[in-house]
């Protein structure tokens, strides 16, 4: 059984760790929490959904014609935040700090609205890719390789954003960007568009991360993203916002908590979500930034 | 300047024409269901039986005036419920309700139904207090409640003798959504199933918008007491999900699975795919594909609105049939155009006097309100023909 | 110059429409308008109770919904205790803000968003346990409340009874909130708000200043739950989900942070517009209408990003 759970926990903890990711880039550099972040990971599922619905035979069933969806997902998704920071967020730059976030909210609301009217109200079939098998893993643990694929498209991804932010010239500008927006400007650097590319990697990861929700669970609704989205935001702050490798911890160990709680406390399931805020309430009180995330001190 | 007079003159002869043209004789029936929000799913299906029951009615002819369908929104929110009942009852042209889709919706609501003496039928409240608490000493009003979907003990009890008795299960884990439709028949299931000598091992709440349930199915699987099945409270949503996950998980078929008419919809092929296939889901009445004229409803319904990519969903035709309810109350009360608007308390009395004989049986309503259709079908699902074959 | 002293007729005027409300909706035959008055104004009141803590100190609170879930709940198992009304009200009220200070004391150290996801998990917290105490909250079946008519010799319709009760607590409210505004702990609170390194290096005790918002907040949630419970006859943990603390907190920011007339107005225009969309409009268009909520929202803060009505000390300030 805890082979099970460990499996089923890495799982869980991939996508929130990847989702997480979305949240943690935009915040690393605006301080914003992108409430439209959720919306993001929705549409990045309608839009696999709809390439898989209209160009059938352009992609085919197996794993490339998958891959290929998911990378068309992911840049559309990418597009769909830039969009939103464009015209919901950068008017607001100068304006105080929660102003964006009101309306973060309202676009929030008016792309799950118009999913629900424009598109379907209800839960459609997510394809998925043929030829999944299941293994039987020492210990008794079964594993799909779905399940695989989903650890490894999440790890992978991660792996390359932690290439771009540290290792390329893009990278030094978000980093410079996050630590202070005005004076990467004085130094020369395009606040606008790195910011804009920001929401974009960011969006991608969304879009990501919705696609291999739905493959993983087999359906996608209006709104799929809200749970998640929320979940996923309280894995970033648990590993430290604004910080990717305290995503990546803050979402596994979201997984560990759930599936740990659920499996293991009697009548757990229905406490599951209590035990985490409870855990992620404990960690801050004790750690007030998150796990890696620094004290920075004070502005002065 | 001078203005010349003739504009303005003509400008108000049209509005105050507009205002006094003989408009056409209506008469309303709202339908106060969640038609956005986390539920928008489950309010635009009912929406859409009780606006098609409408229009049949319309077609035939019967009344000298047209009904009409007057959608409300109350988000599954129990404020916006009793928001929408003071908008309804503000509407001396709305003489009844089909509604609320949510127990925690129909309780509060019904107060307000009650003090304007409007009926309300639901068609999918089954939390027995909906209607119970009209024999509260505290209940002003007449008692203008009514359900045709039965309480959650029936399924329940049902559910849990096929279990025992027909399927011959001694040991079921029970799982439910939390909310009062799942969390009622879950506890109802338990209560017999235990009556009857079985024993429930293991009984877990998760959330409605949640997708991951392999813990706690992993859990139920290697619990020591081994359970035989999972009998789970709530709706296709989760319910396919569980379903396509105890699959993934290996325990199907070796445990069964059996929920309620919540789950017993098209769309649990669509979230669980061929893990639904021997699934056993309970249904009121007899089942709708068994029944002649259900099986003429069906046709017509998926004539009405799978151009519009809609399949029918698990309460829609208990909305159909509230409807049709309604209108032979109404018929009863041998309306004339010039009644209108018709008085509302008579048609609480016309309804208490139902005998239907519908797609779901036959209607009649005991002293709370409740349907005494208490029939209950165990059907089992394949995905194969995305059908539900009932057990005799 | 605030709005109010430049027009000192104004708090008169506003009295004499609340209180005409209910004869012009008994004219127009239109009782709805009552209610939306009454929904209007609870959340008024929790617009200027939240104002307390996100608006004149500048704490983010996700979590305001709790102490009004609370609230609504001590006043529904005092009831079936059988506890007269005004006593549940005041054991609501009681409760609600010791439980606020209570979280306060222990969370208030936190800074920005940390404090907003650790009241948004607290809410969490608090709704699902709800849920799961069936013991206690009878779970997700909901409790009953007896029927109380207060001020039966006003009207015997009880939207009105509640309409002019919950107006009577909106004006507490407000008048609580000015007169604190204008006093030496309204500065206090927005010297902390505007740099609290600063306001600590002037002497003010920030943490004690910082609590005491925090738990005048919970007087009103407290008060406002209390209230709502009484009116609907029912409590169901459905009703306080975390989307209610996002509208509260919406209210407040688009009124304007620390303005509590920009809380009222926001209060009558977010809550109230979904209310009146409901009755305006026609069958095929009332799907959209959280549609055309979502768009005002982001309109209105694109046009007005420091609120509808910003507050006076606001305008003072130095620099962005």
């Amino acid at each position: 059984m805890l082979a099970q759970q460990i499996v089923n926990a890495l799982t869980l903890g991939a996508i929130y760790a990847l989702i997480a990711l979305g949240y943690t880039m935009v915040y690393g550099i605006l301080e914003l929490i992108n409430f439209a972040h959720s919306e993001v990971l929705m549409l990045g599922a309608f839009v696999a959904l709809g390439l898989f619905r209209f160009f059938p035979g352009a992609f085919g069933a197996g794993l490339w014609g998958f891959a290929l969806i998911f990378a068309a997902s992911m840049f559309l998704a990418g597009l769909v935040n830039v969009a939103i920071e464009r015209f919901a967020y950068r008017p607001l730059r100068g304006a105080s700090r929660l102003a964006p976030l009101i309306s973060a909210i309202g676009v929030s609301i008016v792309l799950q609205n118009g999913v629900f009217l424009g598109v379907n109200t209800q839960s459609l079939p997510f394809p998925q890719p043929s030829g999944i098998r299941s293994f039987l893993l020492p210990g008794g643990a079964a594993v799909s390789s779905l399940q695989i694929l989903i650890l490894t498209a999440a790890l992978a991804l991660m792996g390359l954003l932690h290439y771009i932010i540290q290792y390329t010239k893009v990278g030094k500008a978000m980093r410079a960007c996050a630590d202070d927006v005005a004076t990467a400007g004085l130094m020369g650097i395009n606040s606008n568009s790195v910011i804009a590319l920001t929401f974009f990697i960011g969006g991608a990861l969304g879009g990501a991360a919705g696609v291999l929700y739905g493959a993983n669970y087999g359906s996608i609704k209006y709104n799929m993203g809200f749970l998640p989205g929320m979940k996923a935001f309280t894995a970033a702050v648990l590993g430290g916002i604004g910080n990717t490798r305290g995503a990546l911890l803050g979402g596994f160990l979201l997984g560990l908590l759930e599936v740990f709680s659920a499996g293991y406390i009697p009548t757990g399931a229905q406490w599951r979500d209590v035990v985490s805020f409870g855990v992620l309430i404990a960690v801050l009180l004790i750690r007030p930034a998150g796990l890696l995330g620094a004290s920075t001190g004070e502005k002065v | 300047m001078r203005i010349s007079h003739r504009p303005v003159a003509l400008v108000f002869a049209a509005v105050l024409g507009a205002a006094c043209r003989p408009s056409e004789k209506v008469v309303k029936i709202a339908v106060a269901v969640p038609l956005t929000g986390d539920m928008g799913t489950e309010g635009q299906g009912l929406r859409r039986g009780v606006t098609m029951a409408l229009e049949e009615i319309n077609a035939s002819h019967r009344y000298p005036f047209r009904l009409e369908a007057a959608p409300f929104d109350d988000r599954a929110d129990p404020k916006e419920a009793v928001n929408v009942a003071n908008l309804i009852v503000s509407d001396p042209e709305i003489l009844a309700v089909v509604g609320p889709y949510n127990s925690g919706c129909g309780i509060p609501a019904a107060k307000v139904y009650a003090r304007s003496s409007v009926a309300m039928v639901s068609p999918a409240a089954t939390n027995p207090e909906v209607t119970a608490q009209q024999l509260s000493p505290e209940w002003t009003g007449p008692k203008n409640v009514f359900r045709v979907v039965p309480t959650d003990d029936v399924q329940g009890e049902a559910a849990a003798r096929f279990a025992y008795r027909r399927l011959g299960k001694r040991r079921m884990a029970l799982v439910h959504d939390k909310t009062p439709y799942g969390q009622g028949i879950a506890e109802q299931f338990q209560k017999t199933f235990t009556a009857l000598g079985g024993r429930v091992v293991t009984v877990d709440g998760i959330s409605v918008g949640d997708k991951d349930f392999k813990a706690l199915l992993t859990k139920i699987k290697s619990d020591a007491a081994s359970a035989e099945g999972v009998y789970f409270g709530g709706l296709y949503t989760e319910a396919g999900l569980i379903l396509k996950q105890m699959k993934e998980l290996a325990m199907t078929p070796r445990l069964i699975f059996i929920s309620g008419d919540g789950s017993k919809t098209p769309g649990i092929f669509d979230v669980a795919g061929d893990a639904a296939d021997g699934a056993y889901l309970s249904i009121v009445g007899i089942p709708v594909e068994d029944l002649p004229s259900a099986r003429e409803f069906i046709v017509r319904y998926k004539k009405r609105w799978t151009a519009a990519g809609e399949e029918l969903r698990p309460f829609d035709h208990f909305g159909y049939e509230a409807t049709m309810i309604v209108s032979e109350a109404l018929a009863r009360m041998a309306p004339t155009p010039a009644q209108l608007p018709l008085d509302r308390a008579a048609m609480i009395a016309q309804l208490r006097k139902t005998d239907y004989m519908g797609m779901l049986g036959r209607t009649t309503f005991d002293a709370k309100g409740d349907t005494g259709n208490k029939i209950v079908t165990m059907t089992v699902a394949h995905s194969r023909d995305r059908s539900f074959e009932s057990i005799r | 110059m605030s709005l109010v002293r430049k027009l000192p007729w104004m708090p008169v005027l506003a009295l004499a429409a609340v209180c005409l409300l209910p004869f012009i909706a008994h004219i127009a035959h239109f009782p709805y308008l009552v209610r939306v008055g009454g929904v209007v104004g609870l959340f008024m009141l929790l617009g200027v109770g939240l104002n307390f803590t996100l608006g004149y100190v500048g704490l983010f609170d996700l979590g305001y919904i709790a102490f009004y879930a609370i609230g609504a709940y001590t006043t529904a198992i005092a009831m079936r205790a059988h506890c007269s009304a005004p006593t549940s009200i005041a054991l609501a009220v009681l409760v609600a803000t010791a439980m606020r200070a209570f979280v306060g004391v222990s969370i208030l150290r936190l800074r920005g968003d940390y404090l907003a996801v650790v009241t948004m998990g607290f809410a969490e917290m608090t709704r699902l346990t709800i849920n799961n105490l069936d013991g206690l909250t009878n779970g997700p079946k909901g409790l009953q409340v007896s029927p109380w008519r207060p001020l039966g010799f006003l009207s015997s319709d009880p939207n009105v009874q509640f309409y002019l009760l919950i107006m009577g607590a909106v004006a507490l409210s407000v008048v609580s909130a000015r007169r604190l505004e204008h006093s030496r702990v309204g500065r206090a609170w927005v010297a902390i708000r505007e740099d609290e390194l600063a306001a600590r290096l002037s002497g003010i005790p920030v943490n004690r200043f910082k609590l005491l918002a925090f738990t005048l907040s919970g007087v009103f949630a407290g008060l406002g739950g209390a209230l709502f419970a009484l009116w609907e006859q029912f409590v169901t943990p459905e009703s306080f989900v975390f989307w209610e603390s996002i509208l509260i907190v919406s209210i407040v920011v688009l009124g304007g942070l620390g303005s509590v007339l920009g809380a009222l107005l926001a209060a009558a225009v977010l809550a109230g517009l979904p209310l009146l969309l409901q009755a305006k409009l026609s069958a095929q268009w009332i799907d959209y209408r959280y549609l055309f909520f979502g768009l005002t929202l982001v309109l209105v803060t694109l046009f007005r990003p420091q609120g509808l009505i910003p507050a006076s000390r606001r305008k003072t300030r130095l620099g962005p």
